[in-house]
């Protein structure tokens, strides 16, 4: 179904209120971009969103929009529990706190070169990737598990997976306090239980990257990033207790939307008012969950470290692999924005998008006052990644938000079936990317050509203004599962 | 007879069963969830498993019975094989037979993050139970 769209400017559209609309979308995105997702229905859902209760400004979707569940991937959508406004699963998605953390090294790349055939196999050697994989030296109890889903990359750090300061460099330092382990299901818990410290697989990865050229060398020089660096990206989420916390709350969520008299355009929007038992137990278990994933992605930093030490014969203080930061994609939290001329507590929910706030807001890392927050977006494994930084211009246009990666544009089956007959591992090989995988199934439905070239994506969010260019990156090594 | 396809979605996959009943149908389903997960592969029916399940509709137990499914496979390690179901009141009980996750005879193909409410159906047509889901993948 075609939905009504109107250019604003060469990368904005509006999708004016009608029905039962409450407020307007506005999609981000260049004219063929939405020539395409006129076929599918991501703009459908936007409109959707637009109907829930409490809805705050505009029903946003990024250049990086595809068909998601309930929410568009790549939506952003804030709720006034003062008005009304809901919480929904639906609009966080079911890898609650899936993001990307981006490692620097004092390594150029002549250096890692040489050695890079062993620091891929070591690499997928000691971070556990694929289903059912994990380390046999971290054994988790319960009590522990409760305890990472309350301090997140805290719990990893204080148990020797890490440095105190990297928490300065994860957003929310590592930890969202309205954690609260009581809302978190037993079945999550055991889903999660062997999973703490794994890639996970489909487009989770882990990449060993160069930079490849720097578009904005003063924020590039706070960032600690040179041209020819190597660099390292973890992309991955909370696992299997954030997918049980996003499903046990889908199905309390049908009951509470109708409990409150909520109308829904999709089952998947379920929703609670904020201020419900419900909204309120969705937040603290999300939290949770949200925890889970960034001492997930801390304790694969660690083994990161120790395997480019153990390859490269080097100690910490010579490879100097510092955070640069860790960012959120599927994540509903509680922001202070300005909206109609005065400043209110919002529930800003983004799913497939990433926080990126201005320059000398107090959420911003000291480090980076004068810049802006970090924004990592990866690409695919065959092409390019990108590092940005917050502008004002996002904060007061999308609650500080923008795009989180490419978005994909082939199908599973259509990827699979054009990567038929091509040996995509020894293609990229040639082109200089060693590809490490747990099956060649994913390779072939991971292909370049299955995503958005995510330069046009990032050329959008520059063009628009919300979010400033910093870095691109280029893979050498990439760990799938 | 019943019978399964897998659907194209930009980022995941659907699945869409048919079935003469609607315990058919709910079978069907498994094997397309099994499908998508390993691909075509043999299991063996070696282990035993009873589940009683509950939802608001016979959409909503669909995706528990997935869900459910997936569930004892990622945690208990279990592959599906045979199924007896049975449909009481708002109930499906369930025995299934499988046997232990074995990586080398089961190669993993996909992660199967959950089994999504969006656009799921259940219906009874004149030709039979027809049903269909979307999978986060």
């Amino acid at each position: 179904m075609s939905v009504k769209i109107e250019q604003i400017d060469a990368c904005r559209w509006r999708i004016p209120r009608e029905g039962d609309m409450r407020t307007e979308g506005l999609v981000f995105a260049d004219r063929a971009m939405i020539e395409v997702l006129q076929k599918e229905q991501a703009l459908e859902q936007v409109r959707n969103v637009a109907t829930l209760p409490g809805i705050v400004g505009r029903s946003i979707a990024m250049p990086d929009i595809h068909w998601g569940y309930g929410f568009p991937i790549g939506g952003v959508a804030a709720f006034d529990p003062d008005e009304g406004g809901v919480v929904s699963p639906g609009g966080v998605g079911y890898d609650i706190n899936c993001g990307v953390r981006l490692l620097r090294s004092d390594l150029d790349a002549s250096e890692a070169r040489p050695r890079l055939k062993e620091l891929a196999d070591a690499l997928f050697r000691n971070v556990p990737s694929g289903v059912g994989s994990h380390r046999r030296d971290l054994k988790l109890s319960l009590p522990e598990e409760r305890k990472v889903l309350k301090e997140g990359a805290r719990w990893a750090v204080r148990n020797g997976f890490g440095r105190a300061e990297d928490l300065e460099h994860i957003e929310e330092g590592g930890a969202l306090p309205e954690a609260d382990p009581e809302a978190v299901s037993e079945r999550a818990l055991e889903r999660g239980r062997d999973q703490l410290g794994t890639l996970g697989s489909g487009n989770h990865f882990l990449e060993v990257q160069i930079v490849e050229e720097i578009q904005d060398a003063q924020a590039a020089a706070t960032l600690g990033l040179f041209a020819g660096q190597i660099t390292v990206s973890i992309h991955t989420g909370s696992r299997g207790l954030g997918y049980q916390v996003c499903d046990d709350s889908i199905r309390v969520m049908l009951r509470a939307a109708a409990k409150y008299g909520i109308a829904l355009p999709d089952r998947q929007l379920c929703c609670a008012p904020l201020t419900s038992p419900e909204g309120r137990q969705y937040l603290a278990a999300m939290a949770g969950a949200a925890n889970f994933a960034f001492a997930n992605r801390q304790l694969i930093t660690h083994w990161v470290r120790e395997t480019f030490e153990q390859v490269l014969g080097r100690g910490p203080a010579q490879l100097r692999m510092g955070l640069i930061y860790d960012v959120c994609h599927n994540i509903a939290k509680w922001e202070r924005h300005e909206v109609g001329g005065r400043a209110r507590r919002l529930c800003v929910h983004r799913k497939g998008a990433t926080r990126a706030f201005p320059p000398r807001h107090p959420e911003t890392p000291a480090l980076y006052r004068d810049i802006g927050q970090p924004v990592l977006i990866p690409g695919d494994m065959g092409r390019y990644s990108y590092v940005l930084v917050g502008t004002p211009a996002a904060f007061g246009e999308t609650f500080g938000s923008t795009c989180h990666g490419a978005g994909r544009v082939l199908s599973r089956h259509a990827a699979k079936k054009q990567a038929r007959g091509q040996n995509t591992e020894a293609e990229l090989a040639a082109r200089g990317i060693l590809v490490r995988a747990a099956n060649r199934a994913t390779v072939a439905e991971e292909i370049p050509e299955a995503y958005k070239d995510v330069r046009e994506v990032v050329g959008i969010v520059a063009q628009a203004g919300i979010g400033r260019i910093v870095a691109r990156l280029r893979p050498l090594a990439v760990i799938k599962g | 007879m019943g019978r399964y396809r897998l659907l194209e979605h930009t980022a995941d996959i659907g699945l869409e069963a048919w079935g003469e009943s609607r315990e058919e149908l709910f079978i069907q389903a498994a094997l397309a969830l099994r499908e998508v997960i390993f691909g075509q592969v043999a299991v063996r029916e070696t282990r035993p498993l009873e589940l009683t399940l509950s939802g608001g509709d016979d959409a909503e137990l669909l995706v528990n019975w997935l869900g459910e499914l997936l569930f004892h496979f990622e945690c208990r390690h279990l592959v599906p094989a045979g199924f007896i179901l049975e449909f009481s009141g708002g109930e499906l009980r369930a025995r299934v037979q499988g046997e232990d996750f074995d990586p080398a005879r089961h190669p993993v193909e996909r992660e199967v993050k959950a089994v999504t409410h969006h656009q799921v159906l259940v219906e009874q047509t004149a030709q039979g139970w027809h049903g269909r889901v979307y999978l986060d993948l």
